[in-house]
C-alpha cells in the first residue's frame, strides 16, 4: 500500500492521472479495510466527502482549481465541523453536533480541500497516550501494542497508515509532536496565534494551538499556508503576514547556528536514542549548521509549571459543560445541584476529572498564589531562558521524546509518569514557540523523533531545515512493516 | 505534599464533579503526587519576575459592539437533550 504525499496528489490531480473522486474511494475503502486495527478515526464524512469531490472534480476540469481542490484530509476530532458530529474524545460531547465550523477547517475547505472525518484523540486532548479517548485507544501501526501517543494520536496514525494524506491535529503541551514522533511521521506545531483556535474545543487557552500532521516538511509548508492567518473571531490570533513558506523550503542552511541545550539529556533519555538523535545531527553539520552547547536553565520545570497553568485553564474551560444546552444529560434528577453533579461525573472520564480537579484546586482560595501565581513566574523564566539563548542561536533542537512508543497500559495508571512524557516539548508551548518533530531513525525498529523549536513565527526556519534533511534522509519515506504487504 | 480526603471532597464538590468513596481515595493520592511533582517550582527564585499570562504578552483586541450574526436558536437548540416549547429544560429551582 503506497502512503501519498499531499505534494504528489496534487500533481496527479492536475495531470489528471486520478480524479478526486478515485482519490477519495480510495482512502474510504482503505479505512474500511485496515481502520479497525488502528481505531483512529472516530466518525467518517464519507457521503459529504465523495458529493464534494465530484465538485471538485469538475472545477479541475474547469481549469481553475484552488491550491488544495480534490485533497481529502483528516481533522483531529477537537475541531467543530458544521453537521458533522465533534466529539473531543468524550462521552460528554458524544452526540455534539457543531452549529458551524473552526475557522481552520473553514481555511481548508475554503482552498478546496475536502474534510473525509475526523481523528481519535485524547479525551479534550488530555493524555499523552490516546488511551483516555472514551472511544478507546488508537494502536501504532509499527507495533499494534503500542500507543501512538497522543493526544493527537488518530490523526497521526491515520498519516502514517496512509488513512489521510495529511491531517490537522492540536499541541497543548506536545500533543502533535509526540505523535509524529512516535509514528514516524512531520508535527508542527506553530507559534501561537499563528493559526486560529476559534471553533477548537479549549483546553487550557494560553498553550493550545492546531497544527498539521504530514509525511514531509513539503507538505505540511503547503497545509500552513492555507491554515494560518489572522482570524477576527480568535482574540489571540496576530495581525501578520503568512509567508510562501512552500516556496522557501530550498534556502540554504549553511552556517545556520543551532544550539542542543545540556537539559535535553537527562537520565530519562537512554543511550540508543541519544546515539539516534547524535547520528541525525551529523546529517545537519554536513549541511553547514554549526552547532554549539547551549543551557536552558529552567527547562526542566517545564512539566510542574505546565501541570499548573495547564489544569487550572482546563478547569475553567470545562466548567461550561452542564448538559443543558448540549453535552451528556441525565435523566431523571429532580435536585439541580445533583442534576450538574452526575451529568459531569458520567459525562467526563477519569483524566478529565484529574485535571479539572488538580486546576481547581491550585486557583482556589489560599493556593492560588503558592501555585498558580508561582507557575506563572516560573513561566517567564523559561520564555526568557529562550528569549536569551536566540540572541546566539537560530534554532534549538533536540530529541522530541526519551524514547520510542512505549505500550499501551504501561503508563496509564500513574499520572505522574505519562505528565513526563512531555518533558521535551511542553516549553514550547508555555514560551509559545514553533516547534517541528520529523524522523531521524529507528531505536529497537521504532520510529524516534527529533525536535526544532524557533523563535516566534520562525515556522519557515523549522521547514526548511527539515526539509533539506528529508532530502539527505529516507527516514520520512519508511513505513511500518504491515502496510507493505497490504 | 499530601492533600487530605475532605480537601478532594470539598474540591470536587466546587467543580461540580460527584465521585464514588473508593474514586476519592484514588484522586486523594494521585493528586497528592501531582502535588509533591508541582513542589519543585519552590525552590525557585522567581523574586522580582513578572507572571506571564500570556506567550505573547499582547493586548487585548476590542471589536465594536455590532450585531453581525442573525439569531439561529433553532440549530443552537438542537444540541439540547431536552427543550420545552423553545426553552432549555432545568430541574425545578423554585418551590
Amino acid at each position: 500500500m503506497e502512503r501519498y504525499t499531499l505534494k504528489n496528489l496534487v500533481a496527479m490531480l492536475r495531470s489528471r492521472d486520478i480524479s478526486s473522486h478515485e482519490i477519495l474511494e480510495m482512502y474510504i475503502q482503505r479505512i474500511s479495510e485496515h481502520d479497525s486495527s488502528f481505531n483512529s478515526y472516530i466518525t467518517l464524512s464519507q457521503d459529504v466527502a465523495l458529493e464534494k469531490s465530484i465538485q471538485a472534480d469538475r472545477l479541475i476540469e474547469s481549469g481553475d482549481p484552488l491550491p488544495l481542490t480534490g485533497i481529502p484530509y483528516a481533522g483531529k476530532d477537537i475541531f467543530c465541523t458544521q453537521g458533522i458530529k465533534t466529539t473531543c474524545g468524550s462521552k460528554m460531547l458524544e452526540n455534539f453536533i457543531p452549529p458551524y465550523d473552526a475557522t481552520v477547517i473553514s481555511n481548508l475547505n475554503n482552498q478546496g480541500a475536502i474534510l473525509m472525518g475526523k481523528t481519535n484523540m485524547d479525551e479534550f486532548a488530555m493524555g499523552s497516550s490516546n488511551e483516555t479517548s472514551y472511544f478507546g485507544p488508537v494502536h501504532n501501526p509499527w507495533d499494534l501494542a503500542r500507543s501512538p501517543g497522543g493526544s493527537s494520536g488518530g490523526s497521526a496514525v491515520a498519516v502514517a497508515a496512509g488513512l489521510a494524506p495529511i491531517a490537522l491535529g492540536t499541541d497543548t503541551g506536545g500533543s502533535i509532536r509526540q505523535p509524529a514522533a512516535f509514528t514516524g511521521i512531520t508535527g508542527l506545531k506553530p507559534t501561537y496565534g499563528r493559526c486560529s483556535r476559534y471553533g477548537m474545543v479549549a483546553f487550557a487557552s494560553s498553550l493550545d494551538q492546531a497544527g498539521i500532521l504530514a509525511l514531509t516538511a513539503e507538505d505540511t509548508a503547503i497545509l500552513l499556508e492555507s491554515l494560518a492567518g489572522f482570524d477576527p473571531m480568535d482574540s489571540t490570533s496576530v495581525e501578520t503576514d503568512v509567508p510562501k513558506y512552500s516556496e522557501l523550503l530550498n534556502v540554504s542552511i549553511k552556517g545556520k547556528t543551532v544550539g542542543i541545550p545540556k537539559e535535553f539529556f537527562d537520565e530519562g533519555l537512554d543511550a540508543e536514542s541519544e546515539q539516534v538523535f547524535l547520528d541525525a545531527i551529523k546529517v545537519y553539520e554536513s549541511l553547514g549548521v554549526q552547532f554549539k552547547d547551549i543551557s536552558l536553565p529552567h527547562l526542566g520545570l517545564s512539566v510542574p509549571t505546565y501541570y499548573v497553568v495547564a489544569p487550572a485553564e482546563c478547569s475553567s474551560n470545562l466548567a461550561r459543560y452542564d448538559g443543558i444546552r448540549f453535552g451528556y444529560r441525565h435523566d431523571e434528577i429532580d435536585d439541580l445541584d445533583d442534576f450538574y453533579l452526575t451529568n459531569r461525573q458520567i459525562g467526563f472520564g477519569a483524566e478529565v476529572k484529574r485535571r479539572i480537579i488538580t486546576g481547581t484546586y491550585v486557583l482556589s482560595a489560599g493556593y492560588y498564589d503558592a501555585y498558580y501565581l508561582k507557575a506563572q513566574k516560573v513561566r517567564q523564566l523559561i520564555s526568557q531562558d529562550f528569549k536569551k539563548a536566540f540572541q546566539d542561536i537560530d534554532a534549538v533542537m533536540g530529541p522530541t521524546t526519551q524514547t520510542p512508543a512505549f505500550k499501551i497500559g504501561e503508563k496509564i495508571d500513574d499520572p505522574v509518569t505519562m505528565y513526563m512524557n512531555d518533558i521535551y516539548t511542553i516549553a514550547a508551548n508555555l514560551a509559545g514557540l514553533p516547534a517541528i518533530s520529523h524522523p531521524c531513525g529507528f531505536v529497537q525498529n521504532l520510529p524516534f523523533g527529533l525536535q526544532i523549536i524557533a523563535p516566534h513565527f520562525a515556522e519557515t526556519e523549522l521547514l526548511n531545515l527539515t526539509h533539506l534533511f528529508q532530502q539527505e534522509t529516507d527516514w520520512h519515506q519508511k513505513q511500518p512493516p504491515d502496510l507493505n504487504e497490504a | 505534599m499530601s492533600v487530605k480526603k475532605s480537601e478532594i471532597a470539598y474540591i470536587s464538590s466546587l467543580s461540580k464533579l460527584k465521585m464514588e468513596d473508593a474514586e476519592m481515595d484514588n484522586y486523594t493520592r494521585q493528586i497528592s503526587e501531582i502535588l509533591e511533582m508541582i513542589q519543585q517550582l519552590e525552590k525557585v527564585d522567581t523574586h522580582d519576575i513578572e507572571p506571564m499570562a500570556h506567550p505573547l504578552n499582547m493586548k487585548q483586541r476590542l471589536r465594536l459592539d455590532l450585531v453581525t450574526e442573525e439569531n439561529r436558536r433553532e440549530l443552537y437548540q438542537k444540541n439540547a437533550v431536552v427543550l420545552e416549547e423553545g426553552f432549555y429544560k432545568v430541574p425545578k429551582v423554585i418551590e
